[in-house]
């Protein structure tokens, strides 16, 4: 079972592999992964590596864990290798006010003067910090629920249906504005708000999913062998139900980047000082005629990070089931 | 048949009740309440405990929980929500106040987007697999991706700033009163061009996608071989085989599509000053009048879930396998 089941995953890998497209938007969504992992660094005043009397630093490293950009003194050296983008996102600087793209700032400067290439790089690790726990959130609670109404069928499955028909005949965007807006907008609230709304697709998949397989010849050995129920569907079942949602799950991630912008746009999204790309648009609004660098560099990040997620959710999905 | 639909009443009744319920909560577990919005955030201290017991009063603040509930539960059947915290009016009138703008502006969009969907669905499913229908499909993909906000702004840029063909927000000119008839109406669909454009986007390629996936599911069934196997040219194989079995899928999905409807209508008539639910909506969440948001929310659920009876007994009419199936 188990060899069989690593060789049908490289079978998607090889499928998968075939589309130049899916490929392409893989190593897109690597590079905006690893650009959100690292924003810190890339785009940082201070510098990658710093040589001082004391030895050899590396000043903008610490704030991986949490920018504490402008605050704290710098120890005095040469620079070795500055950041990549030497601009902070968050330090205003008015006499570079509404700069178009120059060498100092390629991608121009806002309002108060902060490098938007800065911001990009910053909004990517918001965009993708929400978007990828709201969409792990989903995942479980889906898988959960789909998972044991698949399982047992009968009342349990009957409840969880009740519960999804319900989630989805309200507006989507309208629980998802009722709860930043109520508890207040943070991270917190905007990732547990699109989890809450989103798992009834992972749920819907996992169960039919498990519907169809929980009758096959390897659940009915693993109860023979005396498995207890929860073994048979999270140890069992489960692994082998999950593809359809793990599909769904990079469109949640798409959907999730998309709603997050949509939510700083409205400004009701992760607040200020944090960069986020919906809040950058929503200022760009603003300068609609006058700074053409605010509307379309934004609009570019989400709209190039929501695609690549969606078409290698999509080529997944036809690599999964190459008929479909 | 009789039963069927028995069953499915009661199930939506039940779900009903969960709607209500799962609301009522999440509204009444925020912090700040109407008697704060009414009086500051810096507390009901120096305020006369008669006005604060006035305010609780009016709006059933002062019985316990369950009771509350109940009274919202009879106003949701009386369409009676209470006043505005706002104007005092009440909540379900300010709703049906707006509500013509927002099905003027989602009738257009939908008709455009169905008018050019569907067949953009039908002809990329019956050309699957190609590499032109591929390609395609990848910019199809592309155009699914951005956000309507975006489009929205680019639209406003170039139609309203740059070149000033059309005006860039609200729904009429400033001097609309002054205008003749015939003046009134072009600038109404003045107004109405942008929004509606940045709806149809937004749901033309909803509609696109899931007319494709609906006949990819038919076109891989057997009598569709058999019809190609007979002679029957792809064209009609399409046309006639095809779609009328996808379209039940199809029209059963609109009762579905109208919390996305009002989902796209909250960004779009914000953005455009549009004088409608979805902007209403936006600005009840903003001053926390909870009476409206609460009408709102119950209203378009209760609404969706009607529609979603309906197009499932339709379903099950059209289809009697669903009928037994469900019997089991």
């Amino acid at each position: 079972m188990k060899r069989e089941e690593s060789n049908s995953w490289r079978d998607v890998w090889r499928r998968f592999r075939r589309s130049t497209i899916a490929m392409i938007a893989l190593v897109y969504v690597t590079f905006v992964a690893i650009v959100a992992l690292f924003a810190p660094m890339i785009a940082s005043s201070k510098p990658l590596i710093l040589r001082t009397p004391a030895g050899i630093q590396f000043p903008s490293a610490h704030d991986l864990l949490g920018t504490k950009e402008g605050i704290e003194q710098l120890a005095q050296g040469r620079v070795v290798i500055g950041a990549p983008v030497p601009h902070s996102p968050v330090v205003v600087d008015f006499a570079h006010r509404l700069d178009a793209p120059t060498p100092l700032h390629h991608f121009g400067t806002d309002d108060v003067g902060r490098d938007v290439l800065a911001r990009l790089v910053h909004g990517a690790r918001v965009s993708l910090t929400v978007a990828i726990l709201a969409a792990a959130i989903a995942l479980i609670v889906g898988s959960f629920f789909g998972a044991i109404a698949g399982f047992y069928g009968g009342w349990i499955d009957w409840i969880v249906s009740r519960l999804i028909e319900m989630v989805l005949c309200f507006p989507f965007l309208f629980l998802v504005l009722a709860i930043v807006a109520l508890f207040g907008p943070s991270m917190y609230t905007i990732i547990i708000a699109l989890g809450a709304t989103t798992w009834t697709n992972e749920a819907r998949y996992v169960r039919g999913e498990i519907m169809r397989i929980r009758e096959l010849e390897f659940a009915h050995a693993a109860r023979a062998s005396g498995a207890s129920d929860v073994r048979i569907i999270f140890r069992h079942l489960l692994p082998n139900a999950l593809a359809p949602a793990l599909v769904s799950t990079n469109f949640a991630v798409a959907a999730a980047v998309l709603t997050e912008s949509s939510l700083s746009f409205l400004g009701l999204g992760v607040p200020l000082p944090a960069p986020t790309w919906g809040g950058m648009l929503s200022l760009a609004e603003m300068y609609i005629d006058s700074a053409w660098w605010l509307v379309l560099y934004p609009g570019i990040a989400i709209f190039a990070t929501v695609a690549a997620f969606n078409v290698v959710g999509d080529r997944f999905r036809e690599a999964l089931d190459p008929r479909g | 048949m009789a039963a069927y639909l028995a069953r499915r009443v009661a199930y939506a009744v039940l779900t009903f009740f969960g709607i209500t319920i799962v609301t009522f909560t999440l509204i009444h577990s925020v912090p700040g309440d109407p008697v704060t919005f009414y009086i500051g955030k810096s507390g009901t201290h120096g305020v006369p405990p008669q006005i604060v017991a006035a305010i609780k009063h009016e709006y059933h603040l002062d019985e316990p929980v369950p009771k509350q509930y109940l009274w919202w539960l009879r106003g949701i059947f009386t369409l009676d929500f209470g006043p505005s915290v706002i104007d005092h009016r009440p909540a379900m009138d300010r709703i049906l106040e707006v509500l013509p703008n927002t099905i003027a502006l989602n009738v257009i969009a939908f008709a455009l987007s169905a008018l050019l969907g569907i067949p953009i669905g039908l002809w990329s499913a019956s050309r699957s697999g190609h590499l032109f229908e591929r390609g395609s499909s990848v910019i199809f993909f592309l155009l699914y991706s951005l956000p309507s906000f975006w489009v929205a702004i680019l639209l406003m840029q170039f139609f309203a700033v740059r070149h000033q063909w059309l005006p860039l927000f609200g729904m009429t000119s400033d001097d609309y009163l002054l205008m003749s008839t015939a003046h009134r109406i072009a600038d109404r669909i003045q107004h109405m061009v942008l929004p509606s454009l940045a709806l149809t986007y937004a749901q033309l390629a909803f509609y696109a996608r899931f007319t494709k996936s609906a006949l990819t599911e038919v076109i891989h069934q057997d009598f569709i071989t058999t019809a190609r196997a007979k002679g029957v040219s792809v064209h009609a194989v399409m046309w006639k085989h095809a779609l009328r079995n996808a379209l039940l899928p199809l029209v059963t999905l609109l009762g579905l599509t109208i919390p996305y409807l009002l989902s796209g209508s909250v960004i779009i008539e914000t953005m455009f000053q549009w004088d409608g639910v979805g902007k209403l909506y936006f600005q009840s969440l903003a001053s926390r009048d909870y009476p409206t948001v609460l009408a709102l929310t119950v209203v378009t659920a209760v609404v969706t879930l009607f529609a979603s009876v309906v197009s499932d007994v339709l379903y099950a009419l059209a289809d009697p396998r669903v009928r037994v199936e469900g019997k089991r």
